[in-house]
């Protein structure tokens, strides 16, 4: 990885943080488990960038960091999908 | 074959996402729905230049096309995220 990378990824997983914390603030204002999601999402991304950028992980072990982001991935399409869920039934 | 399943994953949910958030924002108009999904499209190209990097091309250097889609990404989430709580 270049330096310009380097700068480019910490960037990045800051700017992770920052929308994983704007999410946690709706949420506490709302109390929808889509805002919540949303922010263990950034905030697991700002985890995961930071630990790549920051370690030096072998090839073979990083799809184990990326495990996360897909367990959140998954976490979001399951809270859009029940947040839509009912008002099609109730149509 | 973890790596192969993992990567390809990621960057399909990805696309679920931004799809459903997309999809949302049409029905709902709600313009927070519209960033998010511009933020996921950024990402599943971020991860689509994954699969790329570790997976088809392995010779080539993705990083920093990688991390700019992720830059651009979270750009258009924050520029939403603050325009809409100032609005």
């Amino acid at each position: 990885m270049n330096e310009l990378s380097a700068v480019m990824l910490g960037a990045g997983a800051t700017a992770s943080l920052v929308a994983s914390l704007f999410f946690l603030r709706f949420w506490r204002q709302s109390r929808d488990s889509l805002f919540l999601w949303f922010s263990v999402s950034f905030a697991t991304d700002a985890c995961t960038r930071l630990m790549l950028g920051l370690g030096h992980i072998a090839d073979e072990q990083q799809p184990f960091f990326y495990l996360a982001r897909l367990a959140t991935f998954c976490f979001i399409i399951i809270a859009i999908v029940q947040k839509n869920w009912p008002r099609r039934n109730g149509s | 074959m973890i790596a192969a399943i993992t990567y390809s994953l990621c960057a399909l949910t990805a696309a679920v996402c931004a799809y459903l958030l997309l999809q949302a924002y049409r029905r709902g108009g709600y313009r927070l729905l519209l960033w998010s999904g511009l933020c996921f499209t950024f990402l599943t190209i971020n991860n689509l230049l994954l699969v790329c990097d570790k997976l088809i091309f392995p010779q080539i250097d993705f990083s920093l096309w990688r991390n700019m889609s992720l830059l651009i990404a979270l750009a258009i989430l924050l520029y939403g995220l603050i325009w809409d709580t100032e609005s």
